[in-house]
């Protein structure tokens, strides 16, 4: 498949691996938008429905990961990106009948936003009226959702992490990815399975040095994140 | 260099963006789906061997400065907005403390303040269009648009909803800043002025709800009465001084102070209403509507030498559709504001002694049957404002006119508002309690949802073209809008705090 995938490219040269993952390098993974410690903000603050912070904070995610994107939807198209790539993973779309559906990136990117603009929309699902209960099945709607939100981060970073870099849009990138990521792993909603694909980026990025001096206090937090969690429930 | 005029173009951008933002969140969403564009701009970049910066649609560049400033307000937004919730919950702890409560008590009062923390976090989520509102009835029209009363369906609360017309609005950047002043105002919470809980959009209109005032606006009652007594007339402008001075407190100039602007609550009491989306806006409000006119003195002669019962019997005839003109009229307009030498918001107080003459004569002072002719007498105010030696008015009403009416380097209010209100005009007003004394005249309404103090309107056309029969789920998405996702909790504390609930269903508890 890495052979397909480079001949789609211009100049036909087969690059290195180490030339493929930018994102890496440190002058890169330090760069933020904000310092704020994410731990602490994805808690479930105190006595909060958790099926409601679980909506809001999923709702806001979808929303900022589609804009990401879309600023480069004009340079992922059906040549350069073939397939929905992630290092050497290769995501194909499951329609509602369960079958396999082999597509280009951009199309696999359309059917996701698509399928989640769906959901978080309908009021059966993401209810917004007053009064109105989450269906017994929210959470694991939650955690299809955040499995796809995260094959586009994947994708963004694998494939478009230079033009990322060029718009000057990586400090957004990376605090955006920390923000999810911390946030799906306070309420296991990604498979350690489904993420080891970007665990080198995602060590680097999820212990900074503020994170690493702050591991007592974000043991404590887990804990109390914890109890709210198993109280709600 | 490239990259260089890009920053530039982004910064510069980004505030405007931020306008755009605040209104077209459609232009957000209808990023879903698009279909990416062709690979050109990769091949030219290959071979011309250009940054991606210079080569780059202009859709990709607006995308791009759109996710910068989305992204950097969130997270800054995120981080207040957490502190500030652990500030509440701490507060929460030390009045319950305080108070000594047990801990059972304290139990349900942490209960009951998360489940209005969740109740906050839902509303961020909640998208508005128009099919979440049943229109009762037609309360008001004006020239860019109209007032309806309506029902929140899911709550069964009542509102008024105020209808413009985006195609007659300013230009789309400077709705945006106006209605984020507005957005501060509505944040300051005044007694004094027309509360607004929300607005939302559509393709055609702008969508404000505000609370509904059953009193019915001052131009009505005007109509209905003619004339007020002095008594009634001391009333009214002295809360309206109070109205206009809350808003200039908040560095605000109303600009539009008129009897169609002045609404009366439940209990009689005055509410400023309407300011900024349409002021200027009415063609004979604006200078270059004058442009090719000279300042000598009008020559209405026959309307002139009319008697001040057929004047006021004119003014009245033409009342209400002049409130729907487009042109409109300057009646109420001070002089300099037509000025090369600009105007500040002692405009406001010539506005309030116009209305103050037109409540004790039956129409403005320099009212005609041209806005040509009405600009004349205005700006020729020293030769034109004069009283009808028929009709009584006592020489304290006239003393304050006068003040209000002169030019703005000497008009009452220029020290300040407690000139205005040491007036002797103002013999016995108790300004600290009169909002909470009864009004000067009382409201007669038989239920909240009561619109006998409006007059009866036609039903409009304004909202049939974004009815949409279509059950697509696009469709629907599409003609809702992100209201509150920029919400404070102290706007939402205010909308929970809303009382208005229909006749029929207080039957129904």
């Amino acid at each position: 498949m890495l052979v397909g995938k480079s001949k789609a490219k211009p100049n036909g040269k087969k690059p290195a691996a180490e030339e493929k993952k930018v994102y890496l390098e440190p002058e890169h993974t330090k760069s933020r938008i904000t310092d704020f410690e994410f731990k602490e903000l994805v808690v479930l603050p105190r006595e909060i429905d958790l099926n409601e912070w679980l909506a809001s904070n999923t709702t806001t995610f979808f929303h900022h990961i589609n804009l990401q994107y879309s600023t480069i939807s004009e340079f992922c198209t059906g040549e350069t990106c073939q397939t929905m790539a992630v290092c050497n993973t290769q995501y194909y779309w499951y329609d509602e009948r369960g079958k396999k559906v082999k597509c280009t990136a951009p199309q696999y990117v359309d059917f996701v936003m698509s399928s989640v603009q769906k959901l978080v929309t309908d009021e059966d699902v993401f209810p917004t009226k007053y009064g109105r209960e989450f269906p017994s099945s929210f959470e694991s709607l939650v955690k299809k959702i955040c499995k796809y939100l995260f094959h586009v981060l994947g994708h963004i970073y694998w494939a478009h992490f230079k033009e990322t870099l060029a718009l000057e849009l990586h400090g957004h990138l990376n605090t955006l990815y920390v923000h999810f990521i911390l946030f799906a792993r306070e309420f296991n909603l990604l498979d350690p399975k489904e993420t080891a694909v970007m665990d080198d980026l995602t060590e680097v990025l999820c212990s900074s040095p503020g994170n690493s001096g702050a591991t007592g206090d974000g043991a404590s937090s887990g804990a109390s994140g914890a109890q709210n969690h198993v109280k709600e429930r | 260099m490239n990259r260089k005029f890009f920053q530039d173009r982004s910064r510069s951008a980004a505030l405007a963006a931020l306008a755009a933002l605040e209104l077209h969140p459609l232009v957000l969403w209808s990023f879903l789906g698009t279909e990416p564009r062709a690979s050109r701009f990769l091949v030219a970049m290959a071979m011309t061997g250009s940054t991606p910066c210079s080569s780059m649609s202009n859709h990709t560049k607006e995308r791009v400065t759109m996710t910068k400033v989305t992204l950097e307000n969130f997270y800054s937004n995120l981080i207040a907005q957490h502190e500030e919730r652990e500030m509440r919950q701490k507060k929460l702890e030390k009045v319950m403390e305080e108070e000594g409560l047990k801990d059972e008590e304290k139990r349900l009062r942490r209960s009951a303040h998360a489940r209005k923390e969740t109740e906050f976090l839902r509303l961020k989520r909640t998208r508005l269009g128009l099919e979440d509102f049943e229109s009762l009835k037609v309360i008001g029209r004006g020239a860019f648009g109209e007032v309806r009363l309506v029902q929140k369906k899911d709550t069964g609360h009542v509102y008024a909803m105020k209808i413009l017309r985006k195609a007659d609005m300013l230009e789309k950047e400077q709705v945006g800043h106006i209605r984020a002043e507005r957005d501060i105002l509505v944040e300051a919470d005044s007694l004094w002025v027309v509360r607004m809980f929300y607005s939302f959009q559509d393709k055609l209109n702008l969508y404000l709800i505000m609370e509904f005032l059953p009193g019915g606006d001052m131009m009505t009652l005007l109509m209905k009465k003619d004339t007020l007594t002095e008594e009634e007339t001391q009333f009214y402008i002295a809360e309206t001084v109070l109205a206009i001075d809350s808003i200039h407190q908040l560095g605000f100039i109303h600009r539009d102070i008129k009897p169609d602007n002045l609404l009366l609550d439940s209990k009689g009491h005055v509410k400023l209403s309407d300011f900024g989306l349409c002021t200027g806006l009415k063609k004979a409000h604006r200078t270059e509507f004058y442009r090719n006119l000279n300042h000598s003195l009008p020559s209405d002669f026959t309307f002139q030498n009319m008697n001040s019962k057929r004047k006021a019997e004119t003014w009245k005839r033409n009342r209400r559709q002049l409130a729907f003109s487009t042109v409109g009229t300057p009646d109420y307009i001070a002089p300099e504001v037509f000025m090369q030498t600009g105007y500040n918001k002692l405009c406001d107080w010539w506005s309030l002694g116009v209305i103050m003459y037109e409540m004790l004569i039956g129409y403005p002072p320099f009212c005609s049957e041209t806005p040509q002719e009405t600009y004349k007498k205005v700006m020729n105010w020293k030769e034109t404002l004069t009283f009808p030696p028929e009709v009584p008015v006592s020489e304290k009403a006239k003393g304050l006119i006068l003040r209000f009416c002169c030019e703005w380097e000497h008009r009452i209010g220029a020290p300040g508002v407690e000139e205005i209100k040491s007036n002797p005009f103002f013999e016995g007003v108790d300004w600290e309690h009169i909002r909470e004394r009864p009004a000067a005249i009382s409201i007669e309404i038989k239920s909240i949802d009561d619109t006998s103090n409006f007059d009866e309107f036609p039903e409009s056309d304004i909202l049939k073209p974004t009815v949409t029969t279509s059950n697509h789920p696009e469709t629907d998405y599409k003609s809702k809008d992100w209201v509150f996702i920029n919400y404070t909790y102290k706007r939402f504390e205010g909308l929970t705090a809303r009382g208005a609930i229909p006749s029929y269903m207080k039957a129904a508890k």
